[in-house]
């Protein structure tokens, strides 16, 4: 057990301690809202390697007695009838869910503005957004209100709010953990990950919620990983433009640090990667296209006071219940899905999906792991409105890539300056998602965890 | 002039215990909305597995429909909105289904034609609308249920080949034990496309005919429709492609929907199954599960036991009753016998005690047995039929309740020449009458024999011994 995992649990396991836990949450939430329903009075019985922990569930993963709004008015009532599998086995071993997270509304967007139901801000600096779509989940992790959490990654939803908020940030390999409870927006990218301060805690939590599930036929045991221990060969991209500035010096002062730990840093070309973000909105929007159309307001979920017909209800159910940026990309999922239009969208971004694995699968025959910038910018500021909704999009690729090919990617924090904390992402082939833990631990000297201004440990 | 072609989308409900996607149970009846689940239901994060058994039995109707297996079958989505789909998508298969390209036999008016299978596929079945006054409701029990499609090629000509060939469909998922074609519980349903065109011009234009409910729908749909086309071509007009319902009641169809309000299914793949593939194992069981067809059963019925065309079809209808034929044929007794048998006495005694053959106490073994104690003239055939019934009412062996009720035949030849000795001296003054010429009276003569004997003496022992007495 960690350092920062024990404190957790021993400053719980007084009476004083829970209050002081209490408070300081609220006095966070009053700031940042990043939970949707937190519940001090929970705990746990169970015997287990994470005994005493609390976690945060992102609000699109179902957990029993709790709902599951992914974010929206349309789901905003619906209670969870059952209990993901990840959260199962989190509180088989002994942790407990203390509250539900907010999030872009089922999973879309980059910022959590675009949840329906709260604004979620960053703990370093609430004029900036805590990055999306897990940005609740960041949020709540960087202030301290938990350990750890969970979220979930279709194209960057754990790595990008947790550069924002500087905390780690792991999609794992698409599988190995199951998506039995994920409510749905990409199926075949998407998948359920960690956020933690803490670098053991997040390989322990990966290690407890990973493995074959009967109730997910896509899930998949790991293979026992081949290299786990450094010095390891990493790969940079050659060219890489269009960074902020201050996301250039961190990537730039990585590469440096990496080298001086005794690391191999190689270049190398993607190219590939200017085709990412196109294939990923392609096949997750016609994926959401479908995931989506179950929301009609006929069994549950956001129900007009009166309808005509069916036809009427099920309108009037969406016009109020999804968000624009759901509206868009539903319509842009039915758009590339239409007969006659198929091969010139979604069979073609598939091809450009098997290209990039292809081009990873040559990258990954000469190196360990590939580093890139998590995101092109630091958590962008509302006032400014420093990023258009396009431009958000655009700046997924590097994190998209690994969704396509559905490799483990990890965002570790480096660098923090003007209270802008800047992550870079570590992604490795498939099942070695320690690597990414041990290339994180190997940094941690280096660019050692931050606090965010407030923070405390013990609360008081 | 016009040549006719139609092709079918024949629904099976498969008897695969739970439904196709989740571990619901898939049964008829149940109160409504108690068996399902939040999988079964579409509840956000839910993900379906698919069910082997239900895989299982449709690589068996594949197999027996002489398909090429698919090694890697995946599935689909089809989305198209219907209130009582839960996730308004369907998943089904579409670009490698169960089986593809293969072929069935039917015999119209005695001759046999191939029909072409386009393939074999499986989905799920959706959950039943309920309009009741002002509202709607619905029952989602049968949602998630496993369905196979079975499409043909349009080989089929007119609404009589496609009545046999539905009801030899049927008969093939019975046998097979997949599913029970029962079309009034909707377990069976078809969907009949139909061109007609100049002959030799090959297809024309499609027209869709949706939810035909019996096989009698069948045959007067398609014959209506291909007569409709007809006039249409005839006044030189053209067939629009549409989509058209039955209408039971006035004996037309109508249309549902036309090609501008097509649906569009955008179907792709499915993301949460990976594709199935069938190890060895597997298709040993499907190779294990197939029966010889009710076609080929019939021709070897017929060749082999030589019963005649209305007996044969009695008989191999219900496979349980062939095989019941077939041992009761194995124990050594004539096939004729037991067939008229079958079809007539046991019949009767079946409908009388509302049962079915294989739970009534007539096995095989009884069976045989009171057919053997006629076929050996141990007992003539009223009796037989007296013995039958006993055995339903007394749940008793045939050789039982003969030797209980002194119902063998008297046989023996000398016992039979005291008794007629008897009756001769007990009517000495007819035995007269015939012997001076009045044979009119040797019938009252055998009367009386038989009436001494309770009617168990061998009449044509009895005949025998008679002329020999009197010349
Ligand atoms: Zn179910």
């Amino acid at each position: 057990m960690s350092q920062f995992t024990k404190k957790w649990v021993e400053n719980l396991s007084t009476e004083v301690g829970r209050k002081r836990y209490r408070l300081y949450v609220e006095s966070w939430e009053k700031k940042i809202g990043s939970f949707l329903d937190f519940r001090s009075e929970n705990s746990s019985h169970n015997e287990g390697k994470l005994k005493g922990l609390p976690f945060g569930v992102k609000d699109n993963i179902a957990t029993r007695g709790f709902k599951v709004t992914c974010g929206s008015k349309m789901l905003e009532n619906l209670l969870s009838p059952y209990t993901a599998t990840a959260v199962e086995k989190l509180i088989d071993a002994g942790a407990y869910v203390v509250g539900k997270t907010n999030l872009d509304e089922f999973g879309m967007g980059s910022s959590t503005d675009n949840s329906a139901l709260q604004q979620t801000n960053n703990p370093w600096d609430i004029n900036r957004v805590s990055g999306g779509s897990s940005g609740g989940s960041a949020a709540a992790v960087a202030a301290g209100l938990v350990p750890f959490a969970l979220g979930t990654d279709t194209g960057g939803s754990v790595r990008q709010p947790a550069s924002f908020c500087g905390v780690y940030g792991l999609k794992p390999t698409y599988g190995t953990v199951s998506r039995f409870g994920l409510t749905a927006y990409a199926s075949s990218l998407e998948v359920i990950g960690v956020l933690s301060k803490d670098i053991d805690l997040t390989e322990q939590v990966y290690n407890t919620i990973k493995g074959e599930d009967p109730k997910d036929q896509t899930s998949i045991k790991p293979e026992v990983p081949t290299k786990t221990k450094g010095p390891f060969t990493i790969a940079v991209l050659d060219n890489i433009s269009d960074l902020d500035p201050l996301v250039q010096k961190a990537y730039d002062k990585t590469i440096v640090s990496l080298e001086a730990l005794g690391h191999t840093v190689v270049k190398v070309q993607l190219p590939t990667l200017e085709y990412v973000v196109p294939a990923y909105y392609t096949i997750a929007t016609a994926e959401a296209s479908a995931n989506l159309a179950r929301y009609t307001g006929i069994r549950y979920g956001l129900q007009p006071l009166y309808s005509e017909n069916p036809d009427d209800l099920v309108q009037k159910s969406r016009s109020e219940g999804f968000g624009d940026e759901v509206k868009l990309r539903i319509l842009l999922g039915t758009y590339v899905l239409r007969s006659g239009f198929q091969d010139q969208y979604y069979h073609r971004a598939q091809k450009i999906r098997t290209a990039i694995r292809n081009d990873l699968d040559r990258i990954f025959k000469d190196v360990d792991m590939l580093m890139t910038p998590t995101f092109p910018t630091p958590a962008f500021s509302r006032d400014e409105k420093s990023l258009t909704q396009f431009q958000q999009k655009v700046a997924d690729k590097f994190t998209c890539t690994a969704n396509l090919a559905g490799v483990p990617a990890l965002n570790v924090p480096t660098i923090v300056e003007n209270n802008l904390p800047v992550g870079m992402q570590f992604i490795a082939p498939v099942f070695e998602e320690p690597r990414l833990f041990e290339i994180a631990r190997s940094l941690k000297d280096v660019f050692p965890i931050q606090d965010v201004p407030g923070y405390s440990e013990d609360w008081s | 002039m016009y040549e006719s072609f139609v092709g079918l989308e024949i629904h099976i409900h498969l008897l695969a215990d739970s439904k196709m996607f989740c571990s619901c149970k898939a049964q008829y009846g149940d109160e409504e909305n108690t068996n399902v689940c939040p999988v079964c239901l579409g509840y956000p994060g839910v993900l379906p597995t698919a069910n082997e058994k239900a895989l299982e039995l449709a690589y068996t109707v594949a197999e027996a429909l002489n398909c090429e297996l698919s090694p890697r079958t995946t599935f689909e989505r089809k989305n198209y909105f219907y209130p009582d789909m839960p996730k308004n998508y369907q998943i089904s298969q579409f670009e490698h289904p169960v089986g593809k390209n293969g072929w069935v036999e039917i015999e119209v008016n005695g001759e046999k034609k191939k029909i072409r299978i386009h393939d074999v596929h499986l989905e799920e079945d959706a959950g039943k609308m309920i309009h009741a006054g002002d509202v709607s409701l619905i029952d989602y029990n049968r949602a998630g249920y496993p369905l196979l499609e079975i499409v043909t090629e349009p080989d089929l000509v007119r609404g009589e080949d496609a009545e046999i060939y539905l009801k030899n469909f049927q008969r093939l998922v019975r046998y097979l034990g997949v599913s029970d074609g029962n079309m009034e519980e909707g377990s069976l349903r078809c969907d009949a496309n139909v061109s007609i065109n100049l002959e030799g011009q090959g297809l024309g234009r499609k027209v869709e005919i949706k939810n035909l409910n019996s096989s009698r729908f069948v045959k007067l749909a398609l014959n209506y429709e291909i007569d409709r086309q007809s006039l249409l071509l005839d006044e030189g007009k053209i067939v629009s492609q549409e989509t058209r319902l039955w209408n039971e009641n006035r004996d037309i169809t109508t249309v549902m929907r036309s090609k501008e309000q097509a649906l569009d299914y955008r179907y792709f793949p499915e993301p949460d199954l990976p594709p199935f593939c069938p190890s060895d194992d597997f298709l040993q069981k499907v190779k294990d599960r197939q029966v010889e067809l009710p076609l080929y059963r019939k021709d070897r019925f017929i060749k082999e036991y030589q019963l005649t065309e209305d007996q044969t079809e009695f008989i191999i209808d219900d496979k349980a009753v062939a095989d019941y034929f077939e041992q009761v044929i194995s124990l050594g007794v004539p096939t004729d016998m037991v067939a008229t048998w079958l079809s007539g006495d046991v019949q009767k005694e079946l409908n009388k005690n509302n049962m079915k053959l294989l739970e009534s106490p007539l096995s095989p073994e009884r069976f045989a047995e009171l057919l053997k104690y006629l076929d050996e003239d141990r007992i003539h055939g009223k009796l037989a039929k007296q013995t039958l019934s006993a055995v339903f009412d007394e749940n008793k062996s045939p050789g039982d309740i003969i030797a209980e009720k002194g119902w063998e035949q008297i046989s023996n030849a000398d016992q039979v020449q005291t008794l007629i000795e008897q009756v001769l001296a007990d009517n000495q003054s007819v035995v007269d009458a015939i012997k001076s010429g009045d044979d009119r009276q040797r019938g009252y003569l055998m009367g009386q024999i038989m009436k001494k004997t309770n009617g168990r003496i061998n009449p044509q022992i009895a005949q025998k011994v008679l002329s020999e007495k009197l010349g």
